[in-house]
């Protein structure tokens, strides 16, 4: 325990102090409450809630999911339960707890983004917003705003003006260029980027020539995207004095490590959750361990560490 | 109480396609029939867990049954006698008994195996039960229907009349008639769910429970990943890892279930 002591696994976001870089992505963890008695939440660096519309959401038709080799589609429709619900039941106990909360905002029109946004900043019960302009799976439902550049950085700005909190970016791996959007969004006003959302994908059952989903297509998830996400956290934080959190695939502290490596200064924990829902603690012990290892005396310096080395 | 154990797989016996496993949690188990595990498959580039409906508990053992369906199932079907599984369970919300003393019992193909756990229970607590239970072939499932013969009152069906009667199983229930039963249950395929809840009145279907199926991602109600419709005026969907898996037949949209 004396060793563990001299290493800090703390990390700094926003100023937001994390007490460790692994936090849980939104839509793998519901709000919380859904695996408060499965982990000790509180072990966590930090919880991105599942999205919160204007108004309740009921999802798309099933079936929403479809296991592939090393990942997962899925094509919830951000089914949730809309903004005054969260803000009377949700976020209240999410924010007893000793966490920082990013709270994940999505819309189906600008308005909407503004307003949720506007009043879970207003609420003083979150520490982040996450802004959900990366959705794959609804119309209109934020992938446009995350495919045109300007369109984002408009988006970003209005919301920008309404939020005392930092703002965070969930931007898509599905983009022409992802420095170029990542730079849109942060001279609007972004104080931070999400990398990576699930990749657009589908399956097609051929025996019966029908869509595995009911929405045809849906976000790929999990292993299989990892290496995207690692090129793209690569670039944009080569690109860019800015905040990232990297998200996409991690299934083993080595994936996490890597994501920090390439430039997150934290990271999430999305599909692997579904099947082991304590699998961002044992990440973190992994990570000690190899911190001790290596003799490096903080999480922190891994940050950017493969840019030093050979970018 | 929910939790997570390490299972060692203690009895593993053949029925046909199915294979019936007990796994032994190590600590005492209280589960409602109806109610599921969420076991995970540790076979490269299989990602998620694989939810099974108990067939039955004994103690701190319980009893699933695997058809092979695909990479997950195949996986399990193989796991040998001393395997460890690692499983979340019990979760969802099982079958509710209610009053009354006759009881109605209906599944298909694979369905058998919460009913098999619920007509255990029903006889245990000293009610009247009839397993009614249909399926393509007797081969199918081996031995299952005799042995199941002498633990309760079985009505078998085969759509290809190779053992007991020829048909589908929910004609034979309506056949016997549902008007009398206190509570019915079902679980089995789609069409059959269906079928039967369209035959149903107002009064019968409120006497139905029913154990559904979905595609599921954390079995707990965090991703809303296994939902099927609600009935109006709810609308929207209910999951079927935390509402169910066994719902109310007036808590369902059977018309948008159907398709």
């Amino acid at each position: 325990m004396g060793e563990d002591k001299r290493i800090n696994l703390e990390v700094e976001l926003s100023g937001i102090r994390l007490r460790n870089p692994l936090l849980v992505c939104s839509g793998t963890y519901g709000n919380g409450r859904e695996y408060a008695e499965w982990v000790d939440l509180e072990m966590l660096g930090g919880l991105m809630t599942k999205s919160v519309t204007l108004e309740p959401c009921a999802g798309n038709p099933p079936p929403r999911l479809w296991e592939t080799p090393c990942g997962m589609l899925n094509s919830i429709g951000l089914e949730n339960a809309g903004l005054e619900s969260f803000l009377a039941g949700e976020l209240p106990w999410l924010s007893a707890l000793p966490l920082p909360i990013w709270v994940n905002v999505a819309g189906f029109s600008q308005r909407e983004y503004v307003v949720v946004a506007s009043e879970i900043s207003r609420s003083g019960m979150a520490d982040a917003i996450e802004l959900n302009i990366s959705c794959p799976n609804v119309k209109k439902g934020g992938i446009h705003f995350s495919s045109d550049p300007r369109e984002a950085a408009d988006l970003v700005e209005k919301v920008r003006k309404v939020v005392e909190i930092p703002l965070y970016v969930k931007l898509t791996p599905r983009c022409g260029d992802i420095v170029e959007m990542a730079r849109a969004v942060a001279a609007a006003g972004a104080d931070g980027i999400s990398l990576i959302n699930t990749f657009p994908a589908m399956a097609v059952d051929v025996e019966t020539a029908r869509p595995r989903l009911a929405n045809n297509t849906g976000g790929l998830s999990g292993p299989a995207i990892h290496p995207i996400a690692v090129l793209l956290v690569w670039e944009v934080a080569r690109a860019l004095d800015l905040p990232v959190i990297g998200m996409g695939g991690i299934w083993s502290w080595r994936d996490a490590v890597e994501l920090m490596m390439v430039g997150a200064d934290a990271v999430a924990v999305g599909t692997l959750n579904f099947s082991d829902p304590a699998a961002p603690l044992g990440i973190i012990g992994g990570m000690l361990d190899f911190l001790k290892r290596k003799g490096i005396d903080s999480a922190a310096a891994l940050v950017d560490m493969a840019h030093r080395e050979g970018g | 109480m929910p939790g997570r154990y390490k299972a060692e797989v203690v009895a593993r016996r053949r029925f046909g396609t199915l294979v019936e496993l007990a796994l032994e949690t190590g600590s005492a188990i209280d589960a409602e029939p109806g109610q599921f595990i969420h076991v995970r498959c540790d076979k490269e580039g299989l990602i998620l867990r694989r939810p099974y409906s108990l067939s039955g508990m004994a103690g701190s053992v319980v009893n699933i049954m695997v058809r092979e369906v695909g990479a997950g199932s195949a996986w399990l079907c193989a796991s040998e006698i001393g395997q460890e599984l690692d499983i979340m369970g019990p979760l969802g919300r099982g079958f509710s008994i209610d009053g009354g003393s006759r009881h109605g019992l209906v599944a298909g193909g694979t369905g058998i195996a919460p009913m098999r756990f619920l007509a255990d229970r029903l006889r245990r607590l000293g009610l009247e039960e009839t397993l009614y239970w249909g399926v393509e072939g007797e081969a199918e499932y081996g031995g299952l229907a005799l042995e199941l013969a002498k633990e309760c009152d079985l009505l078998f069906a085969t759509m290809d009349g190779s053992a007991g009667e020829k048909g589908n199983v929910v004609d034979m229930l309506l056949d016997a008639g549902v008007e009398g039963l206190d509570g019915i249950y079902a679980c089995g395929p789609r069409g059959m769910l269906t079928a039967l809840a369209e035959s149903l009145n107002d009064e019968t279907l409120a006497a139905m429970q029913v154990c559904m199926e979905e595609r599921m991602a954390c079995g707990v109600g965090a991703c809303r990943g296994c939902v099927v419709p609600a009935s109006p005026p709810r609308r929207g969907y209910l999951t079927v890892c935390r509402d169910g898996p066994v719902f109310r037949g007036r808590e369902l949209d059977w018309e948008r279930i159907r398709g």
